[in-house]
């Protein structure tokens, strides 16, 4: 790739630095506005009513009582279940009606007062009845639909070539996004024109939702969303059947309607981690490569949606076979969730690794290393597994089995992980400069939560020679421009381009003002520290305020865009774990993780850093708490609250060191996803390691351990 | 019936692991009246099997003192809110965190599970945490109420504010709110804590973006109610 003057800055002054959030003040002081917290003139309050079965027929259903009831404006079907077709509910939570009324509590009465008829159809929500054939048939051509096999080498081959072999059937849960803030909309017409505020991922992908969905042109609905209360996937690919009847009310009301869901519509029906397991027999040859490598998997998304996870994992096995069972069950679809596939991926594929070290009497860093791809800028696994068993203490690892005694054993466990991500154009910006120094960079992009807001200011200043706060971000609005849904981390790698050149175009142009008042040349001028100056003379240049004052009435506009070598993709990370593990309690405590992950070049560290934080307690929470729990025999989630729903808290978060590994010749990729990747696999190992028992399903919770150990006694 | 004499305090020990482990860590309930409740901790010592029994006793303890019922309807309802007092008109039922929210424009502190379990709507009542969303309105009457809205003076972030920005405590900011209120309260009571009883302090509020670590910091960076 040819130099060129967008190139990010061999010596950077602000990016890849520690800037404070630049909405921090707004969010804790409570001023940051979520679609929550919009309260609009006259506003109603939606509620939708939902199937308490998992599996119906509606026969009908009555709104007559619900348009009587105290404040109540507007009362829909979400569809016409009258015909014979389409008139089935699929899922426990499934959305039948929706009511507007003055207050919440009246339209929550309102909600209630609606009567529904339905005929209580046989369903399929225990995935192991679906596979052994035991389950009803709900699913129109089957409950359980073939995934795409693969193959690879001679498998018996491969097998004939090992000198040890394991088999085992390894499985993790489901599990809900569980955002704090609920999926949810505001929306207000004005003849035939929409603005929705709404908790969403892809403010434009949401505009098109909206507009086709209702029939009128996309350049009739304005979506807005400033501040959001976590996504991770659930509110990326569309606005739902609550956003969609948020503004059938509203129309239908003549008045704005605010409809958020409660926790239990949240777990019920936006969707969730799916499923995912596996039955797996694999050789490894006494040096420690795995010889072959045969899997049947499974798992289930839900109603009609899939479930596929890779498997194995990064690890090269040259001889493989893979099938796949995608099993429908009358549940909630499955949504992308952090790092969609891969936390599943993960624990499939980890878990065999040390059972087959310990085979081979071989240390899992090495046996790893023994069967990784080449080492690559994006694939570095070799080098974080040495380095962080170096600074974990990793020499200090018993074999399989605490032997001291006492309670209380303590192990160690690792894992890798990996994340395409990267970035794609257009993803366009514009950047403002006006006569009184202020500095406008707008683009149509979304900030989950992740620190969006506080990139597109530092990449603004650093091109500038401006602090961030200097630079006002414009986000959160369609009207702001077009740019792509966040998701799969690809929006830092998708915007810091066009940020960037947008900003170099909009200082070239400044440059061009200020050139004549200094008497020198333009392309002599270069911005920083608050200053416009000539880069060898320093003494000759002007404050940022004096040179804008040379703007006149009509700001410096530019736009820019996505350029190829500015961002680039797939991410490697390496996590390592340690737990202690009470054996009379089945208590697992995690005491310390390490983390080791690159993204490319660093924009912002202290928010890069949160998302490491945050991605190790998620997953932290996979391996020993979320789980969905469904009665057996009613199909009805027993758990979709946030009491019984478990996360952890302040005191089950352990030491967490985050070492980032900055590539910054890379450019920009995104670190969303692969922190979250891996971390519970570790913790699993970490357990096996302690108490010589290999857990092979999550969640880990003190039953699970207790009896998995009273099993292994025998 | 029961809702008005549970009155839900924040900030008792509740961290996953002692609630899968089946672990009970002493409550510090310090209600002088006895009638209060943290429903979580209420749940999880009586497990269901002793759940009617021990509904029974509160609606008799809380027969015996009640005054004329109110409702239903609105009825009026003064509130003493960040030294402001807000005069509504507002249904029994409805929460504190609700009437603020809904009625006042005090939109600050969220809802997050509606059920006292994740702390988003920790609010400060008489000096001590509650959670704002399982505490009605008509019950804190009189007392005085401090959310999030008010903690800031003018442009001067309060010290635990501004520990937050500084140690990037804080990612999609939704649970912040109830974080900040109960790690204001916290210090109010304890200036100096120790790491424990930060953890023990701050058990009664979830964030799903994984900012623990960092709040840790934050609020340990605080002491004596300054940054140190």
């Amino acid at each position: 790739m040819a130099n060129s003057e967008f190139d990010w800055p061999a010596k950077p002054s602000v990016l890849g630095t520690r800037i404070n959030r630049l909405d921090g003040p707004d969010k804790v002081t409570g001023r940051a506005k979520y679609t929550f917290d919009i309260n609009r003139p006259g506003m109603l309050y939606g509620r939708i009513v939902r199937s308490p079965h998992p599996h119906a027929r509606v026969v009908s259903v009555d709104l007559s009582a619900a348009t009587r009831m105290p404040g109540v404006k507007a009362a829909l079907l979400v569809r016409d279940f009258s015909g014979s077709q389409n008139n089935r509910v699929m899922f426990q939570g499934d959305e039948v009606a929706a009511v507007a009324a003055d207050t919440e509590e009246h339209s929550i009465d309102a909600a209630r007062s609606i009567k529904v008829e339905y005929e209580v159809l046989p369903h399929v929500t225990v995935v192991d009845k679906a596979l052994d054939g035991t389950a009803p048939a709900v699913f129109t051509g089957g409950n359980v639909r073939d995934g795409r096999p693969a193959q690879a080498g001679d498998l018996a081959a491969g097998f004939a070539a090992a000198a040890k072999l394991v088999e085992g059937t390894y499985s993790t849960q489901v599990i809900t996004h569980t955002c704090m803030e609920s999926h949810g909309t505001v929306c207000e017409w004005a003849g035939d024109r929409l603005t929705a505020w709404i908790s969403t991922q892809g403010i434009n992908g949401a505009r098109e939702n909206f507009a086709s969905a209702l029939g009128i042109p996309q350049a009739n609905v304005r979506v807005l969303c400033q501040y959001m209360g976590g996504g991770f996937g659930s509110k990326a690919l569309s606005v739902g059947a609550e956003g969609l009847m948020c503004a059938k009310l509203a129309k239908a009301a003549n008045a704005p309607v605010k409809l958020m869901l409660d926790r239990k519509e949240e777990h019920l029906a936006t969707g969730n981690r799916p499923s995912a397991a596996s039955r797996i027999k694999a050789g490894v040859s006494a040096d420690g490569i795995i010889t072959a490598f045969d899997a049947q998997s499974w798992g289930t998304g839900g109603a009609g949606a899939t479930a596929d996870f890779p498997l194995p994992y990064i690890y090269q096995v040259a001889n493989r076979s893979r099938s796949h069972k995608n099993v429908f069950t009358n549940t909630g679809q499955q949504r992308p969730m952090r790092a969609p596939g891969h936390p599943q991926g993960s624990f499939n594929t980890e878990i065999i690794m040390d059972e087959l070290a310990d085979q081979v009497n071989m240390d899992p860093v090495a046996f790893r290393i023994k069967n990784l791809p080449p080492e690559a800028p994006n694939a570095m696994w070799r080098s974080y597994l040495q380095e962080g068993a170096a600074e974990f203490g990793w020499n200090k690892r018993h074999a399989t089995g605490d032997k001291t005694s006492g309670p209380i054993k303590t192990g160690m466990g690792v894992s890798i992980n990996t994340w395409g991500g990267g970035g794609r154009g257009p993803s366009p910006a514009h950047c403002e400069i006006a006569s009184d120094g202020g500095v406008i960079m707008r683009l149509g992009t979304q900030d989950l939560g992740t620190g969006t807001r506080t990139m597109v200011a530092v990449i603004t200043a650093d091109a500038l020679g401006l602090r961030p706060s200097q630079v006002r971000p414009e986000i959160g609005d369609t009207l702001y421009g077009v740019s792509a849904l966040s998701g799969g981390s690809t929006t830092a790698a998708s915007i810091s381009p066009g940020i960037r050149v947008a900003a170099i175009k909009a200082l070239d142009a400044l440059k061009e003002k200020v050139a004549p008042a200094l008497g020198v040349d333009a392309a002599s001028l270069v911005a920083a520290g608050g200053r416009i100056q000539v880069e060898n003379d320093p003494s000759k240049g002007m404050t940022w305020a004096d040179a804008c004052k040379q703007i006149g009435p009509q700001p410096i506009a530019a736009d820019g865009e996505w350029r190829a070598g500015m961002s680039s993709t797939t991410t490697s990370g390496v996590q390592f774990a340690e737990v202690t593990v009470d054996i009379e309690t089945g208590i697992v405590k995690v005491t310390r993780v390490l983390v080791l992950q690159d993204c490319g070049l660093v924009v912002s560290r202290l928010t890069a850093e949160s998302q490491c934080y945050g991605g190790v307690i998620g997953s932290l929470n996979f391996a020993l708490f979320e789980d969905r729990i469904l009665d057996r025999n009613t199909g009805q989630m027993l758990n979709p609250n946030m009491e019984w729903y478990l996360l952890a808290g302040m005191s089950d978060i352990p030491r967490i060191d985050v070492r980032l590994k900055d590539q910054p010749e890379r450019g920009v990729i995104g670190l969303g996803e692969p922190p979250t990747v891996s971390t519970a696999a570790a913790i699993a190992l970490a357990v096996r390691n302690a108490t010589g028992v290999t857990m092979r399903s999550l969640p880990l919770t003190p039953a699970r351990i207790l009896g998995a150990m009273r099993q292994a006694k025998g | 019936m029961v809702a008005v004499a549970m009155n839900s305090v924040a900030n008792q020990p509740q961290s996953s692991t002692a609630a899968k482990g089946g672990l009970e860590m002493a409550t510090k309930d310090d209600s002088s009246d006895g009638l209060r409740f943290n429903r979580r901790n209420f749940l999880r010592t009586t497990g269901l099997a002793g759940l009617a029994e021990t509904i029974a006793a509160p609606v008799e303890l809380a027969a015996q003192s009640t005054p004329a019922a109110v409702g239903p309807g609105d009825v009026p309802v003064r509130l003493n809110v960040n030294g402001r007092q807000i005069d509504l008109m507002i249904e029994p039922r409805v929460t504190l965190l609700d009437a603020l929210r809904t009625r006042a424009n005090l939109t600050g502190n969220k809802r997050g599970c509606d059920r006292g379990a994740c702390g988003a709507c920790t609010m400060i009542v008489d000096g001590r945490s509650v959670y704002s969303c399982s505490t009605l309105a008509i019950e804190v009457q009189g007392k005085q109420i401090r959310n999030v809205d008010g903690l800031a003076s003018a442009d001067q972030l309060h010290p635990v504010q501004q520990a937050f920005c500084d140690k990037d405590a804080l990612m999609c900011g939704f649970c912040t709110p109830g974080f900040i209120m109960a790690s204001v309260a916290l210090l109010e009571k304890n200036p100096n804590p120790t790491p424990e009883q930060i953890k023990h302090g701050l058990d009664g509020n979830i964030c799903r973006c994984g900012t623990f670590s960092r709040i840790f910091e934050a609020v340990s960076s605080v002491k004596g109610g300054q940054r140190g």
